[in-house]
């Protein structure tokens, strides 16, 4: 995934799980999700990785078509930007219904292991130290 | 536990051993025959793909889970219409390490179906697997989940089997003192649930039994027509660093428990030749249904599952909690930006209920285009109409226990729902598979067990039609699915196997 890439993934993150949405909880861009997604870059099946910059291309790209506004995903307005994925995933297309839920997936799958998101939720047998992947480990 | 691993083997040179048993695989079945062979007083020696994991301080979130104990991430998945995740542990222990520790017994309809249909000898009559049913019982510590750590998931599942008068219990489960971290998906914590890596693979290492692990057996070595040993490679399973080779000498047998993906991939990779290898291939597929309630669940705080309802086991759906780790939860939750943030926030009130079907669908496994591992699964519309009918059950159960809204997760219902009559449009719905998202997590079928070798890639004993030595003894062999969780079963039919074999 070129860096550009992860930009635009971080972008979409931030749209699913918006910051400032609730008083308790970060939003995905004040979380360290960029280390999930270098992990997953690195060591995830070749398969889930070229899934996940399909996806994250044509949710970007699918913007212009849904909105009528000649910019990209991460140009667009917070409520254009949710737009966007609500329609995505509403798609009679099976395929593309599902590229918002895969990232939807891969958003919640950093934003919500990370024990500050889980104890700010309220679990009670949460780890002391963040996983290796959010600290750049691997 | 001591294991000899990449870590053990980095920088020295390839390596070659000798055991009266090689056992490809250390999850239920593997372990369970090492256990039998070892104490038996056979030099065994097993291959695991997977690492070792610890005894217990598993971390708590899924991620490091996937990454170091399923395979492929938790991304494999069937393609057919729909693409379903095919869950499996890959680790020392196998899926066991990562389950939810049910325990069934096999269905005496189901043994009695392979018996008929002349599959079994009497190795596997039904008496003989109870009297190994009780002392897997035993052994394994079984028993319901106790009610202290039932925790408000169950119980709420609990109580609304009891409002709509329907059969249901508290699941027996393989844990010895459960303390309810709801955490069984991730590895348990405190070391409670007894796993293949903390009970039958340090027994059969007492017994002198040697584990290999992070070492992929690459193929079954074959002279004169006996499987005489296997080719492995140690190999980092997250990084894909390589290590030395390995050659293990057979002087017995090469059992194979790779499960109902690895072992037929492995015998393809072998050279095995059968038509039927890596097709009949079975599962239980699974869906979920969420709930969200005034009163708290807090579904980290309890057994991960503690509760099933049986009644429509007939029908071939059986149904019971899911507990789920946070982040798997907000990602099935509906919706994007604020609206989900504010449900994830809302998690400790959401309880999530699943329905398993015993499909119709066969399948097939075999190698891809890249010779990676390829499966197709396509569901049956009698096994989506079991679907339909089963979501529409458990949004009933939601509502009869008090849900304020319900979130079925099926393409052409709301997102949302606040009332079971939303839920009609499920009875007019077409049996299209992609309306729903599905995971499976038994698999079987795909080296099945017949004493005719143009019905069987095995026969009774679990030998491979037309190899000597060569044993395939987990839940490949089985005919048929179950409807029910398979663990026990494979210890069982594994246990017997080696037996008839030590």
């Amino acid at each position: 995934m070129f860096t550009f890439e992860k930009r635009w993934l971080l972008r979409i993150a931030d749209a699913i799980l918006p910051a400032g949405a609730h008083q308790r909880l970060p939003g995905a861009r004040e979380v360290p999700l960029g280390g999930l997604v270098d992990d997953l870059n690195r060591f995830a099946p070749w398969t889930l990785c070229l899934a996940v910059r399909a996806a994250t291309w044509i949710v970007t790209w699918f913007g212009p078509v849904i909105t009528g506004r000649a910019r990209l995903f991460g140009g667009l307005s917070v409520p254009e930007r949710g737009r966007v994925l609500e329609e995505l995933s509403r798609s009679r297309v099976y395929l593309i219904r599902e590229l918002p839920v895969l990232l939807k997936m891969v958003s919640c799958l950093g934003y919500g292991g990370l024990p500050s998101v889980q104890r700010a939720v309220g679990l009670t047998s949460v780890d002391a130290h963040p996983p290796a992947w959010a600290r750049g480990g691997a | 536990m001591t294991v000899i691993d990449l870590d053990a083997t980095r920088g020295t040179r390839d390596r070659v051993d000798e055991a009266d048993f090689v056992i490809i695989g250390t999850g239920a079945a593997g372990a369970t025959a090492a256990r039998v062979l070892s104490e038996a007083g056979h030099d065994v020696a097993l291959i695991e793909e997977g690492p070792a994991p610890p005894q217990a301080g598993f971390r708590a979130d899924a991620y490091s889970a996937f990454r170091s104990y399923w395979r492929d991430m938790g991304f494999q998945a069937a393609r057919g219409r729909a693409a379903i995740p095919i869950l499996q542990g890959r680790a020392v222990g196998g899926t066991t390490v990562v389950n939810g520790a049910i325990v069934h017994r096999l269905p005496e309809a189901v043994h009695a179906g392979w018996e008929s249909d002349g599959a079994l000898d009497s190795r596997l009559s039904y008496d003989a697997l109870t009297r190994t049913f009780e002392t897997l019982d035993r052994e394994l510590r079984v028993g319901p989940a106790p009610e202290s750590v039932l925790g408000r998931n169950n119980g709420t599942l609990r109580a609304a089997v009891k409002t709509l008068g329907a059969r249901g219990n508290v699941t027996l489960r393989n844990v010895d003192g459960c303390r309810g971290s709801g955490r069984c998906n991730q590895g348990c914590p405190t070391g409670r649930k007894q796993s293949m890596h903390r009970t039958f693979v340090p027994r059969a290492m007492r017994a002198g039994a040697r584990v290999y692990a992070t070492c992929r057996a690459e193929r079954v070595r074959f002279s004169r027509g006996r499987a005489s040993g296997v080719s492995a490679r140690f190999r980092h399973p997250v990084t894909g660093e390589r290590g030395p080779r390995l050659t293990l000498h057979a002087r017995r047998a090469v059992l194979v428990a790779a499960s109902a993906v690895g072992t037929p991939m492995l015998l393809l990779r072998s050279g095995v030749r059968h038509p039927l290898l890596g097709r009949r291939f079975a599962a239980h597929p699974g869906t979920s249904v969420m709930g969200i309630f005034d009163e708290p669940v807090r579904m980290w705080s309890g057994a991960t599952q503690g509760y099933e309802t049986t009644e429509f086991l007939d029908d071939d759906m059986k149904m019971e909690t899911v507990g789920v780790p946070l982040e798997i939860g907000a990602a099935r939750m509906p919706g994007f930006g604020a609206d989900l943030v504010r449900r994830v926030a809302d998690f400790g009130h959401v309880a999530q209920w699943g329905v398993q079907v015993k499909a119709r669908a066969r399948g097939r496994v075999r190698r891809g285009l890249f010779g990676d591992t390829a499966i197709h699964y396509d569901l049956t519309d009698e096994d989506v109409s079991r679907f339909r009918r089963g979501v529409a059950r458990l949004i009933e159960m939601m509502f009869a226990t008090g849900a304020r809204e319900v979130w079925p997760g099926v393409h052409g219902l709301p997102a949302r729902i606040t009332s079971a009559d939303a839920a009609a449009g499920l009875a007019d719905m077409d049996d299209d598979p992609r309306r729903f998202h599905f995971i499976a997590a038994h698999l079987f079928g795909t080296a099945a067990m017949h004493p005719d070798h143009r019905r069987g890639v095995v026969g009774p004993d679990g030998g491979v039609h037309g190899v000597e030595a060569l044993h395939v003894i987990d839940s490949s062999v089985f005919p048929s699915n179950l409807g029910v969780n398979p663990q026990h079963s494979i210890c069982a039919i594994a246990w017997r196997l080696a037996a008839a074999l030590a």
